[in-house]
């Protein structure tokens, strides 16, 4: 049993409250992404979770212990850090072996382990290095073979690869992926990249302002976010948002009437909605006076290789469009956007989420 | 035509002053380092080689001075007992700097005022610790003869015993010069990373092997420099001595800056004194530089 469990955790540090009142269940085996911007607390949980912080109040749970006034040492978890934290002065194998080391494990089965975990992270050939002569690359697999070679009731990794470049984070993104579900042990994942969070993750839990936005599979927060924050948050280019006003049988955005479907409609107008919200894959360019589209003149265009980003100046706000590859169109030209009501969901006044968009298929066009 | 003559004069002109202008602004630091480090030196390699009577130079002797001093047992004995001095001050001082830099890294309410007090030896002029610290061993009426004879006891004879004035010598350097350990020491323990430090907490190791894994292997080049420095300037120890004990009783106190001093302004040896002092400068020097191949070796490795 290696579920993880916050049960109502506060911190304050100091009057700063970085952390109000977070309940959180990461299920057994689950890889959960903790995702939000910078100063979110995100960082502040893993580490209350680390036993490197004390939380104010509330308590934590691994497994069914309460580890809440443990040391870290007692937690039987393994953390891999952002600066990757390696021990300076021990090769890669005195730093691969240390927490079995300091567990008076047998010096035979220390080297079993360290030839194992070795040779799942492919750096068997740099054992008797130190850690400055790496490169930043084959320093964060040293610290995953460090945190993988004892078995941990939970791994706990906090923005392990915001320190490499790109192209690298993109190889350990899909390599640390493939770690953790052939470990099969509970992951708690911080990071504010999220892609990283959508890509690799079962469970992604979003942060914001101390508190849990939503927690939920990642395509369920990408098709169904729980309010305005989690929408424009994931998603890149974020959700589009525009400002809207019930009319009849439909809602008016972007200077037209939008009709609804009655259900949805009798929804929006109990939810007393005030925005709509638009993925860009769900709208499409098209002329400007067709019928049911939205005016607009163009903006930016962004050609992007594989796609095109067509961002439209609309009466109450900006619209990023995805459009072709062979998208052609000058600044300043006219142009429409089209979209299926069906796709959108509707913010009410306090940003929540009321209605949700009809379905996620169909998104292929 | 003549404008453009006119620019390329002063263009040179501006130039030839941007060239020598560097060395103009070095001169008067370079003439004052010239006049008062390398001068000195020079003169004092000479006067070494010389033989002196009323205080000036009457004959040649090359390296005689020099050899006569392994030869000389008080000179010996002075060496003998710096090298003690020097050893047991400056390891007390580094174990005791270094317990007190790992007490002062924790943050907690009086902590700034604490590291500053604990600066407060360093600071003093050292002839006036010195002067306290005779009032302190004084056997008439010292603090220590006080407290004695408050517990029962009779007087204590800091001072007038050989082994317990030398000892007396040790506490007050050690009292003196903790503080520079400490500081050192403190700075290197502030500048290091922490995250690892956390990944071993987290790792399993408890505060003592964090200590012995992580803090002292992370912290040796640091402890290097300031055991070096430290056992630089207490073979130089100078004024302590000639306040406290002059170097007495008998010969138990007397470091060789004492017995050089002696040399040369007691017993008017000036070149033999000037020998002495270069001799201990090399053989510091000497010590310096193969404690530093030492740690570079051991960071190698």
């Amino acid at each position: 049993m290696s579920s993880v469990l916050y049960k109502s955790v506060v911190k304050n540090f100091g009057a700063l409250n970085v952390l109000r009142s977070l309940d959180l269940a990461v299920p057994d085996h689950k890889f959960l992404a903790l995702l939000g911007p910078s100063g979110c607390g995100k960082t502040t949980a893993l580490r209350i979770l680390a036993g490197l912080d004390m939380p104010s109040a509330g308590k934590v749970f691994i497994g069914e212990r309460d580890v809440t006034r443990l040391q870290p040492r007692d937690r039987d978890i393994a953390m891999v850090f952002q600066s990757y934290a390696l021990y300076p002065q021990m090769t890669v194998a005195e730093n691969i072996s240390y927490p079995l080391w300091i567990r008076g494990t047998p010096d035979i089965e220390r080297k079993v382990k360290i030839g194992e975990v070795a040779a799942v992270l492919e750096i068997g050939h740099l054992l008797d290095r130190r850690p400055r002569q790496l490169s930043g690359g084959q320093r964060q697999r040293v610290a995953l073979a460090r945190a993988i070679v004892r078995d941990p009731a939970a791994f706990l990794m906090d923005e392990p690869l915001s320190n490499l470049d790109a192209r690298l984070r993109l190889t350990m993104r899909g390599e640390i992926k493939r770690l953790c579900q052939r470990l099969g042990a509970t992951t708690i994942y911080v990071t504010h990249d999220q892609v990283e969070a959508l890509t690799m993750a079962d469970l992604v839990a979003v942060m914001h302002g101390g508190e849990l936005q939503q927690m939920a599979p990642p395509i369920d927060i990408y098709d169904r976010p729980a309010n305005r924050f989690v929408a424009t948050f994931v998603g890149n280019p974020p959700m589009n948002i525009l400002p809207v006003t019930l009319a009849d049988n439909g809602v008016r955005a972007g200077g037209k009437i939008v009709p609804l479907e009655r259900t949805r409609f009798f929804a929006c107008r109990l939810a007393e909605i005030v925005e709509i919200g638009l993925r860009p894959e769900d709208c499409s360019v098209a002329q400007h006076d067709a019928p049911d589209v939205l005016p607009g003149e163009i903006y930016v265009v962004e050609p992007m290789g594989n796609e095109t980003l067509v961002n439209v100046r609309l009466d109450g706000g900006n619209v990023s469009v995805r459009a072709g590859r062979d998208f052609r169109g000058a600044v300043g030209e006219n142009i429409g956007v089209a979209f299926d009501a069906a796709n959108a969901c509707f913010f009410n006044s306090v940003g929540i989420t009321a209605v949700h968009r009809v379905n996620s298929n169909g998104r292929e066009k | 035509m003549q404008s453009g003559t006119q620019a390329r004069k002063y263009r040179l002109q501006g130039a030839g002053l941007d060239l020598a202008l560097p060395y103009l602004m070095l001169a008067p630091g370079l003439m004052i380092v010239l006049g008062v480090l390398v001068y000195p030196l020079l003169d004092g390699l000479k006067a070494s080689t010389r033989t002196y009577r009323y205080g000036s130079p009457i004959s040649d002797v090359g390296l005689q001075n020099y050899v006569h001093l392994w030869s000389d047992a008080q000179f010996l004995n002075s060496l003998w007992v710096t090298v003690k001095f020097v050893a047991l001050s400056v390891s007390i001082e580094a174990v005791l700097g270094f317990a007190l830099a790992l007490f002062c890294l924790r943050e907690f309410r009086g902590i700034r005022l604490l590291r500053t007090v604990l600066i407060i030896p360093m600071v003093i002029t050292p002839v006036v610790v010195a002067i306290v610290f005779r009032l302190i061993y004084a056997s008439d009426a010292g603090m220590l003869t006080a407290l004695s004879e408050a517990m029962g006891g009779g007087a204590m004879q800091i001072l007038g015993n050989p082994l317990n004035a030398f000892i007396g010598l040790v506490v007050l350097d050690v009292w003196e010069w903790t503080p520079l350990m400490f500081l050192i020491l403190l700075a290197g323990l502030q500048s290091l990373p922490q995250e690892p430090f956390e990944a071993a907490r987290v790792d399993g190791a408890g505060a003592w092997r964090v200590f012995a894994d992580l803090t002292f292997p992370m912290m040796r080049p640091v402890l290097a420099v300031a055991i070096v420095l430290r056992t630089i300037d207490a073979f130089g120890t100078f004024d302590q001595v000639f306040v406290l004990t002059r170097g007495g009783p008998g010969e138990a106190t007397r470091l060789v800056s004492i017995y050089g001093y002696d040399t040369a302004f007691k017993f008017q040896q000036t070149g033999y004194a000037a020998a002495l002092f270069v001799t201990i400068g090399l053989v510091v020097l000497a010590l310096a530089f193969s404690a530093i191949r030492l740690l570079r070796r051991i960071d190698a490795s």
